[in-house]
C-alpha cells in the first residue's frame, strides 16, 4: 500500500519563556530547539509500519524552508521513500487552508500514488487540527480525525478514533482515504544520528509555485493571525493560603478555569 | 452583525454540554440565535435546545442516529449556502474537529478552530485561541461571508441560559449515500490498562501520601476529576502502586493539561517526566520542596487533610 | 565485523569472575558470561534479552577479566545495534532524542542550563572572555535544584581559592560518556565534536568536571590533546595542599565516603577524595566493607538513571544506605551526582533520610569553608 504522510517542524517550546516579535504576529526564533512534530511522529512511524506489512512506498512530505528538511531526513532513515518539500517566498502567509493546498497541489501535480495519506491530529505550535481534513475535501477523498487504531484490507480501513471521556467509536472507510493520527497509536521507533547520517545524500525534491502551477493570487490564506499576546497569568508557583476550605474553594475556581470540571 | 447558527452536538440521546455554552454566548451575540440539530429521533432531544434559541433547526434524516461528518457536511454546505449565517458554531469536540475544517474548505469559509472567545468587530469575525501549548493566545481574525468557528469545552459557562423563543422549523434534505464512511459503533474504554501517557488529567503520588491505605483517596480525587492516578518512583519502589503508573525518567513522560502531585518532592528525575504538563497543582509539607519551582500554583499541607476537604467540595458542587 | 570476531569471544574460557563481580548479577536477569558464550551462536537470541539494559557500565567485568577480554564493551556494542535498529526503551528514546534536541538527557532547555550560577559571578570563555582552565558542569548538576548546591559548591570553592576558570556557559553540552554507553555512538561523536570545538577554541590548559562520568569521556574518550582533565576531588586536593582552603568551620560528623565506580575502579581515582575529607576539622572518615576497589555500584551509571531493564527487589543503592545506617554515620559522602541521586533516593525509599544524609564532597567543603551555597 503507497501512503503519504505529511510533515511539520515545529518548535519545541516546553520551559522556553516565549517572546513575541516586533511584528507581534509570530515568536521570536532565535536559539529554539525544533522537533518533528510529536503527532507527525506517530503517523510516520504507522506509514513506516505499513510499509513493512504491505510493502508499497512511503512519500514524505513538508511544506517549508530548507531548515525543515530536517523531519524529511528523519522519514528517510525510518524508510520513506521519497521525500518532498514545498516552499516559495512569494507565499507570505501561512494558514491551514493554504497549506493543504499547497500539499494538494504537491500530490496532484507529481501524481503521488496512494492509498492513503497520514497526518498528525493537529501541530504542538499552533494547535488548529485542519490541515488534514481539508486536505481530504481538496482531495475529494474520505477522512477520519483522532484515529487510535488502523486495520487495512484490500480496499477499505477499520479504524477506532478517539471520542471524549475514554469513548471511542469505530468505522469503517474505504480507501483511498486520509486519516489523522492520534498520539499513542504506536510506539515511534528510535532514529539513531548514525541512520540520519547514511541518508543525508538522498535526494529531497524541492518545489515551488511554479511546479505546481499555481498563482500566488490563489495561495492566500482564509484566516489571519492579527496578534499574539501572552495569557495574563502570575509568576511562579502561586501558593494558595488559607484555611482549607477556602484553599479548596480556590482549587475549583482553578479546575473550572482550566475545563475540568 | 448578521445571524450566530448553533449546531447541536447530541450523542446516544444526551445533548452534549459544549452546546449550551455555544449558545450560551451566541445569544449575547445575536438575538436571532438559531440551533440546527440533525438526526433521526429529534422528538426527545429538540426540547433540551428549542427553548435556549430563536429557531430550531431540525434536519430529521432516517439512519443517522449518530453523528458522521459526512451527511453532516452535506446538510450544513446547503444550510449554509441557504441562510448565509454571519457565524457558525460548532464545539470543538471529536465531531467538530471531523466535520469543521473540511465543511469550511468545501465552501471556502474561513475555519478558527479552538477558540475560547470571538466576536464580531469591523465587518470581521475575531476569536482567541492559545498556542505553543497554552504559553501565548492569538488574535485571528476571518472575513469570509460565513465564518465556522470551533469552540473549546469550558470557555463559555453554559449558567444563566436565557430562554427564548424556540420556534420550530422542520427542512429535509435528499439523503446523498456515504458508504464511503460508515459508522459501526461505540466502543467503551477497555477498564483494565491505564496508559498515563495518554491522560488529559493525572494525579500523582508520592511517598508524602503516607502509605498505600491512602492510595485510595487519591484515586477518588482522580476520578472525581476524569482523571488517572499515576506516582513517583518511591512509590513503585515500595509497592504501593504498579510500575506502568510511574512518571518519571526511567518511567513514563506525561504531559497532561493538568498535573497535580501529592506529596511529591519534586526530585529532578520525576520532574523531567511531567514538566511538560500544561498546569501544575503541588502539594506538600515542605515549602521548600522543589516540587513548587515547577508548579504553577502550590498548596504548603497535609495532603491528607487537603484531599478530602477538596473531595467534599467537589461532592457538593455535583449536587 | 561481527561481535564474535571484535571482542575476541572464544578466548572467553567462562570463568565466571565477570557475573561474580557484577553488582546487577544477583537482581536482575543479567548474565554476562553466558552472553559472552551465547553470542558464539548467534546475535539475534541475545539481542532479545532486555537484560542488556540492566548493565551499568561499572566495568567491573572487564577489570576482573583474566583473559583481558572487555564484557561491558560488549554489552555497549550489542546497545549500539539494537540503537541502531530502533529497538530501545521508551525512556531511552526520551533521553537519546533529548540530548539530540536540548542538548542533555533530561530534556530541559538549553536556555536554562546556566540558571544553577545566579548570583555567582562566572567567566564565559564563549563570549569572549578568557581563562587558564574549564569548569565543565555536566548536565545533571547544571539542571536538577538538588544537585545545584554542589555546582555552586564547586564554583564557589575555586573563586575562594583564587582560581582562574570559566564555563561553555549554554554552550556546553553533554558530555555524551551516558549516551555512548547506552549504545548511541552517532550521537555521542556529535556531543563530542561540539564540546571539542568550544573547548579547544575556548585556550584553556586544564578543566575540572563536577561527575565521575564528564572525568571519563573528557579524559579518556575525547582526545583533547595537551589539555589537563581533573576531577574536581583531584583538583581540590592540589589547592588544599597548598594551603588554598582556608577551612573555618569544624564538622562534627561520621562519615563514610563512598567510592563511585566512574572515578574509583575506572579511573583510579581513591585518595583524593579521601584527603580532602580528612582534611576537614573534626570530621571522622569511616570506611565501608566494600570500598575502593569493591565498591557497591550504586546502579545509576550506564544509562540506569533512564532505563531499567529486569531489576526486582532491594536496589543495591538501598543495600548500601541499610550499610551506612550500619556502620553508625551520619552522612554518605560521594563526588558524584548520579550516587547522590540514587542513595538519597534510596534513603527515603528506606525510611531513613531523617537518621542519614547523603552529601557531595563539595558540599561538605564549602559548608567546613563556610561558604553561602544558597541563592
Amino acid at each position: 500500500m503507497n501512503v503519504i504522510v505529511c510533515l511539520k517542524r515545529v518548535p519545541d517550546v516546553a520551559e522556553i519563556d516565549l517572546q513575541v516579535d516586533a511584528s507581534c504576529k509570530s515568536i521570536k526564533t532565535e536559539g529554539l530547539p525544533y522537533v518533528l512534530n510529536d503527532w507527525d511522529n506517530y503517523a510516520l512511524e504507522e506509514a513506516i509500519r505499513i510499509k513493512e506489512k504491505t510493502g508499497g512506498k512511503v512519500y514524505a512530505l513538508t511544506v517549508g524552508k530548507e531548515v525543515d528538511e530536517e523531519v524529511l531526513r528523519r522519514a528517510l532513515a525510518l524508510g520513506a521513500d521519497e521525500a518532498l518539500r514545498v516552499w516559495d517566498p512569494s507565499v507570505s502567509e501561512m494558514d491551514p487552508y493554504v497549506i493543504a493546498l499547497l500539499l494538494s497541489r504537491t500530490i496532484k501535480e507529481n501524481e503521488i500514488p496512494f492509498d492513503l495519506i497520514l497526518t498528525g491530529v493537529q501541530a504542538q505550535d499552533d494547535g488548529y487540527a485542519q490541515v488534514g481534513p481539508i486536505l481530504a475535501e481538496l482531495l475529494s477523498i474520505p477522512h477520519v480525525t483522532l484515529v487510535t487504531r488502523l486495520e487495512l484490507y484490500e480496499k477499505k480501513a477499520r479504524v477506532k478514533r478517539e471520542l471524549e471521556g475514554g469513548l471511542e467509536e469505530e468505522l469503517e472507510v474505504e480507501l483511498p482515504a486520509l486519516f489523522t493520527i492520534q498520539s499513542g497509536i504506536n510506539e515511534p521507533r528510535y532514529v539513531s544520528i548514525l541512520g540520519i547520517k547514511r541518508v543525508a545524500k538522498k535526494e529531497i525534491r524541492v518545489l515551488d509555485l511554479g511546479a505546481l502551477k499555481l498563482d500566488p493570487g490563489e495561495v492566500l490564506p482564509k484566516i489571519k493571525v492579527e496578534e499574539l499576546f501572552p495569557p495574563p497569568v502570575g509568576e511562579g508557583a502561586e501558593i494558595l493560603k488559607g484555611s482549607l476550605d477556602e484553599i479548596s474553594e480556590k482549587l475549583l475556581e482553578i479546575f473550572e478555569k482550566g475545563g475540568v470540571i | 452583525m448578521g445571524k450566530v447558527m448553533v449546531l447541536v452536538e447530541h450523542r446516544r440521546g444526551e445533548i452534549r454540554e459544549i452546546t449550551y455554552e455555544m449558545l450560551k454566548k451566541a445569544q449575547q451575540l445575536d438575538e436571532g440565535v438559531e440551533a440546527v440539530l440533525i438526526g433521526e429521533n429529534l422528538s426527545e432531544l429538540k426540547e433540551k435546545v428549542r427553548p435556549y434559541c430563536s429557531k430550531l433547526i431540525m434536519v430529521k434524516v432516517e439512519g443517522l442516529n449518530e453523528f458522521n461528518s459526512e451527511p453532516y457536511q452535506h446538510i450544513l454546505s446547503q444550510l449554509l449556502v441557504q441562510r448565509k449565517p454571519k457565524i457558525l458554531l460548532i464545539g470543538h469536540s471529536a465531531q467538530g474537529m471531523d466535520l469543521a475544517p473540511s465543511l469550511g474548505a468545501a465552501l471556502g469559509c474561513g475555519v478558527i478552530t479552538d477558540v475560547v472567545d470571538f466576536g464580531f468587530q469591523n465587518g470581521e469575525v475575531w476569536a482567541i485561541r492559545q498556542v505553543y501549548g497554552g504559553k501565548l493566545s492569538a488574535k485571528v481574525k476571518a472575513s469570509s461571508e460565513t465564518v465556522i468557528l470551533t469552540v473549546r469545552s469550558g470557555s463559555f459557562d453554559p449558567q444563566g441560559l436565557l430562554a427564548f423563543k424556540g420556534e420550530e422549523e422542520e427542512v429535509t434534505f435528499p439523503l446523498v449515500p456515504f458508504p464511503y464512511k460508515r459508522f459501526l459503533g461505540f466502543l467503551e474504554a477497555p477498564k483494565a490498562e491505564v496508559d498515563i501517557t495518554q491522560a488529559d488529567i493525572i494525579v500523582s503520588v508520592g511517598r508524602g501520601i503516607g502509605g498505600p491505605e491512602n492510595i485510595p483517596l487519591a484515586e477518588e480525587l482522580a476520578k472525581a476529576l476524569g482523571g488517572v492516578l499515576a506516582c513517583s518512583r518511591p512509590v513503585v519502589d515500595k509497592g504501593w502502586l504498579p510500575k506502568d503508573r510511574q512518571v518519571g525518567t526511567s518511567g513514563k513522560t506525561v504531559k497532561p493539561k493538568v498535573y497535580i502531585a501529592l506529596g511529591i518532592s519534586g526530585a529532578f528525575q520525576h520532574v523531567a517526566g511531567m514538566k511538560g504538563a500544561q498546569m501544575i497543582i503541588a502539594v506538600n509539607k515542605d515549602p521548600k520542596a522543589p516540587i513548587f519551582n515547577v508548579a504553577h500554583y502550590g498548596i504548603v499541607g497535609d495532603v491528607l487533610q487537603v484531599i478530602p476537604n477538596l473531595l467534599n467540595k467537589l461532592k457538593e458542587r455535583k449536587k | 565485523m561481527q561481535l564474535v570476531q571484535r571482542f575476541e569471544l572464544y578466548a572467553c574460557l567462562q570463568c565466571g569472575k565477570c557475573t561474580g563481580g557484577c553488582p546487577v548479577s544477583l537482581r536482575t536477569d543479567l548474565n554476562i558470561r553466558r552472553i559472552m558464550r551465547e553470542l558464539i551462536f548467534g546475535e539475534e537470541e541475545v539481542l532479545k534479552k532486555e537484560a542488556i539494559w540492566d548493565c551499568t557500565t561499572c566495568k567491573t567485568c572487564t577489570l576482573r577479566c583474566p583473559r583481558g577480554l572487555e564484557p561491558s564493551e560488549v554489552i555497549v556494542a550489542l546497545r549500539a545495534t539494537l540503537v541502531e535498529l530502533g529497538r530501545v526503551p521508551k525512556t531511552v528514546i526520551d533521553a537519546l532524542e533529548a540530548t539530540y534536541v536540548h542538548g542533555n538527557p533530561w530534556g530541559r532547555a538549553r536556555q536554562k542550563r546556566t540558571d544553577w550560577a545566579d548570583g555567582i559571578k562566572v567567566k564565559d570563555l564563549t563570549k569572549g572572555e578568557e581563562s587558564e582552565g574549564l569548569y565543565f558542569v555536566g548536565c545533571a548538576p547544571s539542571y536538577d535544584p538538588r544537585l545545584q548546591r554542589v555546582s555552586r559548591s564547586i564554583a564557589l570553592i575555586m573563586k575562594v581559592a583564587g582560581v582562574d576558570f570559566g564555563i561553555l556557559g549554554t554552550s556546553e553540552s553533554c558530555c555524551g560518556n551516558e549516551i555512548r554507553r547506552l549504545g548511541e555512538e552517532g550521537l555521542f561523536e556529535e556531543l563530542r565534536e561540539q564540546n571539542k570545538e568550544k573547548i579547544l577554541s575556548s585556550g584553556v590548559k586544564w578543566i575540572v568536571t563536577t561527575s565521575p562520568h564528564c572525568l571519563n569521556a573528557l579524559k579518556n574518550e575525547y582526545g583533547l590533546e595537551g589539555i589537563r582533565v581533573y576531577h574536581y576531588t583531584e583538583f581540590f586536593l592540589e589547592l588544599f595542599e597548598e594551603g588554598r582552603l582556608p577551612f573555618k568551620n569544624p564538622l562534627v560528623q561520621k562519615v563514610a565516603y563512598h567510592d563511585p565506580c566512574f572515578l574509583g575502579k575506572q579511573n583510579n581515582i581513591y585518595d583524593p577524595p579521601r584527603d580532602l575529607l580528612r582534611g576537614i576539622p573534626e570530621l571522622k572518615l569511616l570506611e565501608f566493607s566494600r570500598s575502593r576497589e569493591i565498591s557497591l555500584c550504586c546502579e545509576g551509571g550506564g544509562g540506569r538513571m533512564w532505563v531499567e531493564g529486569t531489576g526486582r527487589g532491594t536496589r543495591n543503592s538501598e543495600i548500601r544506605v541499610k550499610d551506612a545506617e550500619a556502620l553508625g554515620v551520619d552522612i554518605i559522602a560521594t563526588a558524584c551526582p548520579f550516587c547522590l541521586l540514587t542513595l538519597e533516593d534510596a534513603l527515603k525509599t528506606m525510611g531513613l533520610d531523617e537518621k542519614l544524609q547523603v552529601k557531595d564532597i563539595a558540599e561538605l567543603l564549602s559548608e567546613a569553608l563556610g561558604l553561602e551555597v544558597e541563592r
